[in-house]
């Protein structure tokens, strides 16, 4: 018999239908895969289960029993957030066992040698190197998101897990350290349920899978029947050619090459000596693992980050650094992986969010025209095809994707000259991947000058025209995509240095 | 579309405060026959105005995530300063208030340009400022205050326009001018962008440094415009006006809809919030509330109004 059942189970909010008549049935010693697009209602449905929302509708069954009427229930439930939810002033011990009783540790007062001890059981489980005293603040971001599935299972009343993203800033060896994990729970009988945009690690992992399409349920069954095209099928309604390229085309032969950004010898905190030239018209991605630098270059090329030695030239004329309003105004444009720290102004709705760059071509003498932002703003929403339920709507309310193309929609309001795409679809469907991809190949044939950091060596195989790896603060090679095998570019990326083609 | 959402801004920021100010007002009405009389309403519009301007001030801040605790003493420091300008050095009276204002602006700048430059916190750095120059405010006056203001300017305190108090109406103005500079410039805007998310606000170029001591420029120039009034208004100097300018404000402001954590409100919430705690405190007095019970009663009334706001806030989550 299923642990934990839902039953037509529905979820408004002002103005939205955010989930609607789904059911789902989760058994122990089994992973359930929960696929869907941004905005689907995954995060929903996750939350309703957890008791974070309360259901509109339908039923939520734990051990047969309803939680409505029993909400003690919400125990045997574990939850693992997709962002980074630790406390961050206090050790990694002291983060695995919060709160102190749950994890059956400790009376009036915490021995702290002794959590020390059997934190470290826990960090030896899943490979974690970080030690028990650390705080959680020093150690990395991939120990961090270990040390977060970690924590769900200190609590021993856990029968059901969700995961959500847990793989989303991981590379590939700690992604095998958290399936080991994953199997190592449903072989000890918990019920897994496993969010990812990842479908390789979706059909790896899974046992069933249910998919999610506009708050409804649009698709369920085992994972041994559908393959990746099926599954994508299901997500988007629609088939997307998951292997298509999106490099810009090369210009023609014998037009001239012009540099638009000339980095050269470029220092900061993080790296040292970074020199390359991106050219009018290609994508110029930048591979390394996490920690190489790539994201510290970025910020220091904008103007976020001091850099201490080093100069740019923005289309031939000498760029000053470490200003970026003077980075803005000269069209030289940053979009940061970190989308909630650095790129949404959450309580504002979403109009302001556009409207904030477009300012001075909307402010007239008696101030800013609420009519030309109103219909600027919807152009670019309906340009990059934004769902939103009215431009009025805050934009912490949207989904992970939708939030992207705003900050990106906002960003092409202002005619850019140079766009830096750091992680543009981190934690991001594969439909609205294709979409953003399309974005910068169209902005890159238009003669916009674009660098794309990612992890995903996929994504930087299929839109970046060159490769600069980096490793350690350093760069370590420049390839030409076409003609690199993917050999050479991870072993740039792991520090051996080579290069073809410049 | 435009009409509806117009109308789901203003039930979401400020009817529910525009409700509790009508609905107190009524009460008041109803309760004490004294209160609606046009003698007691411009009391009440008198003294809303100095605290109204210091509110104005304190709101912008707040929205933009910051705080100044010194505004009050600046008030009283700028008002002395005047003063002394005017009776011991014998300046022209509107040419020692306009050095008065320039001080106030100074002062309101020196903190800017702390919290910016060395990035101190600003609620910890103007509880040092404000000793300062409460300090200052003692060892020019020794605690006595300054007579004989001149009475060409005393209308400015005293005096009536069409029936309305003349620094009501000055308030007035100052309110109209910054919430059009808040609401409908590139200004205000990035005020609130700061406000509620500052690496954010960096990121899209703003220049979040020069907003911010602008914004504690003009909140220092509102405090000395406050102190100046309630100079002309007693018609001394007293060392110890704006003493009282502190929290209020800052309670009217939350009252009003502005987020002590910044990016949300407006400096009109933040006047309706002043005159609810102006209105509580006017009645207290006419229902002869024993003046030891009168703080109990008007504290107690500000946790009611705030916990009013948060729980119709909860109950109307995700829509702002």
């Amino acid at each position: 018999m299923a642990f934990l059942e839902v039953e037509d189970l529905g979820r408004d909010f002002p103005g939205v239908r955010a989930l609607n008549d789904v059911s789902l049935k989760l058994e122990l010693g089994r992973v359930h895969v929960l696929a869907g697009e941004n905005g689907a209602g995954k995060s929903t449905l996750v939350k309703l289960v957890t008791g974070a929302y309360r259901p509109s509708r339908g039923r939520i069954l734990i051990d047969g029993q309803d939680v409505d009427q029993h909400p003690e229930l919400h125990r045997y439930v574990a939850y693992v957030p997709q962002e980074l939810n630790l406390f961050p002033n206090l050790s990694v011990a002291e983060n695995l066992f919060l709160p102190y009783d749950r994890a059956k540790l400790g009376g009036a007062t915490v021995n702290r040698r002794e959590i020390e001890r059997a934190a470290q059981e826990y960090l030896d489980r899943y490979a974690i190197t970080a030690a028990p005293r650390d705080l959680v603040r020093d150690i990395s971001v991939p120990e961090q998101q270990l040390l977060q599935i970690a924590r769900a299972s200190t609590n021993h009343d856990m029968k059901v897990l969700f995961l959500d993203e847990p793989t989303s800033s991981l590379t590939s060896t700690e992604i095998e350290r958290v399936m080991t994990v994953i199997r190592g729970f449903r072989d000890s009988d918990h019920a897994i349920v496993f969010i990812s945009h990842k479908i390789e690690e979706v059909l790896e992992i899974g046992d069933e899978y249910t998919v999610l399409r506009n708050g409804e349920k649009v698709a369920d069954g085992l994972i041994a029947k559908i393959d990746e095209p099926g599954l994508i099928r299901a997500m988007s309604g629609a088939e997307i050619a998951i292997d298509q390229r999106f490099r810009p085309d090369p210009p023609p032969e014998g037009a001239p090459e012009e540099v638009i950004l000339d980095v050269q010898g470029l220092s900061g905190h993080g790296f040292e000596n970074v020199s390359f030239r991106l050219k009018r018209g290609e994508i110029l991605g930048f591979a390394g693992l996490l920690g190489a630098g790539r994201s510290e270059v970025m910020q220091s090329i904008f103007g976020y980050m001091k850099a201490t030695a080093g100069t740019v030239a923005l289309n031939g004329k000498d760029f000053p650094l470490g200003d970026t309003s003077r980075s803005v105004k000269a069209g030289l444009l940053y979009l940061s992986e970190e989308r909630k720290l650095h790129g949404i102004l959450p309580q504002l709705s979403v109009r302001e969010n556009i409207g904030i760059s477009i300012l001075d071509q909307i402010t007239g003498r008696l101030g800013i025209s609420r009519r030309q932002e109103r219909s600027r703003v919807h152009d670019i929403i309906k340009a990059y095809d934004i769902k939103v339920a009215s431009m009025s709507q805050q934009i912490s309310n949207l989904s992970g994707g939708n939030q992207q193309k705003t900050i990106i929609g906002r960003a092409m309001a202002t005619e850019p000259v140079v766009l830096i795409f750091d992680e543009p679809t981190k934690g991001i469907d594969v439909r609205t991947k294709a979409e953003i991809y399309r974005i910068m190949k169209s902005l890159a044939e238009r003669g916009v000058g674009i660098l794309l950091v990612s992890s995903e060596m996929e994504e930087l195989r299929k839109c970046a025209n060159r490769i600069v790896a980096m490793y350690s603060g350093r760069i370590t090679g420049s390839f030409d995509t076409a003609t690199t095998s993917n050999e050479t570019l991870v072993g740039a990326m792991f520090g051996s240095e080579k290069t073809n083609a410049a | 579309m435009q009409r509806k959402s117009k109308l789901a801004f203003l039930r979401n920021q400020m009817m529910g405060v525009l409700i509790a100010l009508l609905v107190i007002f009524a009460i008041s009405a109803v309760m004490s026959p004294y209160f609606l009389t046009s003698y007691n309403m411009t009391v009440v519009a008198r003294s809303l105005a100095f605290v109204g301007l210091i509110t104005i001030g304190q709101s912008m801040l707040m929205i933009l995530g910051e705080l100044d605790l010194s505004l009050g003493v600046m008030a009283g420091l700028c008002g002395v300063v005047s003063g002394i300008l005017m009776v011991n050095y014998g300046l022209n009276p509107w040419f020692a208030m306009f050095l008065s204002l320039c001080l106030g602006a100074a002062l309101g700048c020196f903190n800017g340009l702390m919290v910016t430059s060395l990035q101190l916190h600003s609620l910890v750095l103007t509880i040092g400022t404000a000793g300062i120059f409460g300090g200052i405010n003692l060892v020019l006056t020794k605690g006595v205050a300054i007579t004989n203001i001149p009475k060409e300017v005393q209308f400015l305190g005293r005096g009536d326009f069409l029936g309305i108090p003349v620094p009501f109406v000055i308030m007035i103005v100052v309110l109209a001018v910054a919430s059009w500079v808040i609401l409908k410039t590139p200004f205000g805007r990035y005020i609130y962008a700061i406000g509620d998310n500052t690496p954010a606000a960096r990121m899209l170029g703003i220049k979040v440094d020069r907003v911010r001591i602008l914004v504690f420029t003009a909140a220092g120039t509102l405090a000395a415009l406050a102190g100046l009034l309630m100079v002309t208004r007693l018609g001394t100097a007293q060392p110890s006006i704006g003493e009282t300018w502190v929290l209020p404000p800052i309670a009217a402001s939350v009252i009003g809809g502005v987020a002590t954590t910044g990016g949300v409100g407006t400096p009109f919430g933040a006047i309706l919030g002043a005159a609810i705690i102006g209105v509580i405190e006017n009645i207290i007095v006419l229902f002869g509330v024993s003046p030891y019970w009168q703080g109990v009663v008007s504290g107690f009334i500000v946790v009611l109004a705030i916990s009013f706001d948060s729980i119709s806030r909860r109950y109307f989550r995700g829509n702002r």
